[in-house]
């Protein structure tokens, strides 16, 4: 009798295991600056024409024109960014001819040189200091997110284009990729 | 069966002999295969599983092989004529046996391994196992915190449906892929495809020969939220940029994620430091110095190659490390075994077994020696 019992209790007990709530799990954290809600970023390393990179797992590389030193297809919550990499010898035209040519292409009014240093953002990377500007046009829905980073006697420019929220979605990454980008050996 | 003829039946040493011969095939054949179909699927296919399939044959795994073994060694101490002193040290050597096998059996269903990555200045209470996955539905629409609805990965299969009290909405896992990659949509993809599986497509890719080369992928169907959300999903592993959907005022963010173990514990990297052999690349030795934050309390400890943190059951090795533009980032590798213990034990205790045999069998030894000198 008492072996009946204990067989009945380990078959309830394995059922019991067997249901699907055992596989579910619920708990709360409470929200922080960068939130949980990202999976880690798995970078892989990757070399073109002098130059090196990480970039995240989920970018696909993308035919992109001649010009392109880099080209990728980030996908976002609804849609899908576009980023390029272009190298250029010396200033490459410089910020504020390369900026408004940016605005242009969003249908935006140019802007003055201390303008557009107002909206720039200053980050350090793998090629030393370099600035980011974010340009939207919401009524086109679109925007870009542009870095210009100075490379010995050459100027890399990295452009993503994608909807307004896909911009601040990719933004981290983007800043990542672009501080990654180091001269290769 | 009489109770008897069924212990009769159990205790027989030939059990143990076939099962042991068995066993050792298997390790043979696990370790042959684990070559060509990696060290994970060849652990799963010959040592974790209860059945091995030789083509349509079904053999023994290594962990019915080894149940079959404990029961057997169980089953020798009803053997009346065991309990004498003189075969004192068999039974001793039986009991080490016994409790090899019952810590091998914890170890096997209790123990996880997985990692846990900080970046310098950053703290980390999860580890992230090597090889399991979880579906995480985040409701985010809380100003102070994240609710989360974790579904683990035995529920990630077909047809399979996922419903939950804290979500208003469910999903239906179209498929998992094991191994996947997504590519760029050539042509306009169908109403029902929403999200990412707007412009992108998941390729199903033959599994890698090892497990965490993998990128899974699942596709899934929202179901029956009577707003524009419902349709096709889909969404792979590293994926930067979580699936969100809006239903009914609420905000919600789909990832596939590794499965994260939370620790009543944080620890914080402090500092990251690589030495590396003269004149090359190749790091020497690298050490993570952290802070061990408990309750409030916070210990400084120091982690390096050789000398892992023990805590709560969890041990910490350094196991690798990422270099960033500003900072690094140590990865540690966490495993939290229940039988750790076990294999030391009993093998002293086998040991201590061995040596009692020994010394009741060496006068015996000795006499026989003389005799054949004498005679």
């Amino acid at each position: 009798m008492p072996i009946k019992s204990i067989l009945l209790i380990w078959v309830m007990v394995i059922l019991q295991a067997c249901g699907q709530d055992t596989h579910i799990r619920t708990y709360r954290i409470a929200k922080t600056k960068t939130p949980d809600t990202a999976p880690r970023v798995e970078a892989s390393e990757t070399k073109s024409a002098g130059f090196s990179w990480n970039k995240p797992e989920s970018w696909i590389p993308s035919s992109g024109s001649s010009m392109r030193l880099a080209s990728f297809d980030i996908p976002f919550s609804d849609g899908i960014g576009d980023l390029s990499v272009i190298q250029l010898g010396g200033s490459g035209g410089g910020i504020e001819a390369n900026v408004n040519r940016w605005r242009r292409q969003l249908n935006l009014e140019p802007q003055t040189l201390s303008e557009i240093e107002k909206e720039m953002m200053e980050k350090r990377g793998g090629l030393g200091i370099y600035n980011i500007i974010q340009i939207l046009n919401e009524e086109l829905d679109s925007a870009f997110l542009c870095a210009i980073l100075s490379a010995g006697n050459q100027t890399l420019f990295v452009k993503l284009s994608a909807k307004p929220h896909g911009i601040r979605e990719i933004e981290a990454d983007f800043i990542l990729f672009c501080s990654s980008l180091k001269i290769s050996i | 069966m009489p109770l008897r003829d069924i212990i009769n039946f159990l205790k027989q040493p030939k059990i143990f002999v076939f099962a042991i011969i068995w066993m050792m095939m298997l390790v043979v054949l696990g370790t042959l295969a684990q070559k060509d179909m990696g060290l994970f699927a060849a652990q799963n296919r010959y040592f974790s599983a209860w059945i091995t399939w030789f083509w349509y044959l079904p053999m023994p795994g290594g962990r019915l092989t080894l149940i079959i073994i404990l029961i057997n060694l169980s089953f020798f101490f009803f053997n009346k004529s065991i309990w004498k002193i003189k075969k004192l040290g068999i039974v001793i050597l039986h009991l080490g046996g016994i409790l090899l096998l019952v810590g091998g059996g914890l170890t096997a269903m209790f123990s996880s391994e997985g990692n846990m990555v900080i970046e310098e200045g950053a703290q980390s209470n999860h580890v992230e196992d090597y090889h399991l996955m979880e579906l995480a539905v985040i409701n985010t629409s809380a100003l102070s915190f994240d609710e989360f609805t974790i579904f683990d990965q035995p529920l990630l299969k077909r047809s399979q449906i996922l419903r939950h009290q804290n979500l208003n909405f469910e999903i239906e896992i179209l498929n998992y892929l094991e191994n996947c990659a997504p590519a760029k949509r050539t042509s306009p993809a169908g109403i029902q495809y929403k999200g990412m599986m707007k412009n992108f497509m998941l390729n199903e890719l033959k599994p890698e020969k090892e497990d965490n080369w993998n990128r899974p992928g699942l596709i899934y169907q929202i179901n029956n939220t009577g707003t524009n959300a419902d349709g096709m999903y889909g969404i792979f592993l590293g994926q930067s940029v979580s699936q969100t959907v809006s239903i009914n005022d609420k905000d919600y963010a789909i990832i596939l994620r590794r499965q994260r173990t939370y620790l009543p514990f944080s620890i914080e990297l402090l500092d990251f430091k690589k030495i590396l052999h003269p004149g090359t690349d190749i790091p020497k030795s690298f050490s993570s110095e952290i802070n061990l934050i408990e309750n409030g309390a916070v210990r400084k400890i120091l982690i390096q190659m050789n000398e892992p943190l023990r805590h709560k059951g969890y041990t910490f090795f350094q196991s690798s490390f990422i270099e960033g533009p500003d900072n690094e980032t140590t990865v540690l590798a966490a495993v939290k075994n229940y039988g750790r213990l076990f294999p030391y034990i009993s093998s002293i205790i086998m040991c201590i077994g061995l040596l009692f045999h020994l010394s009741q069998k060496l006068p015996d030894l000795f006499r026989k020696s003389r005799e054949k000198i004498a005679s």
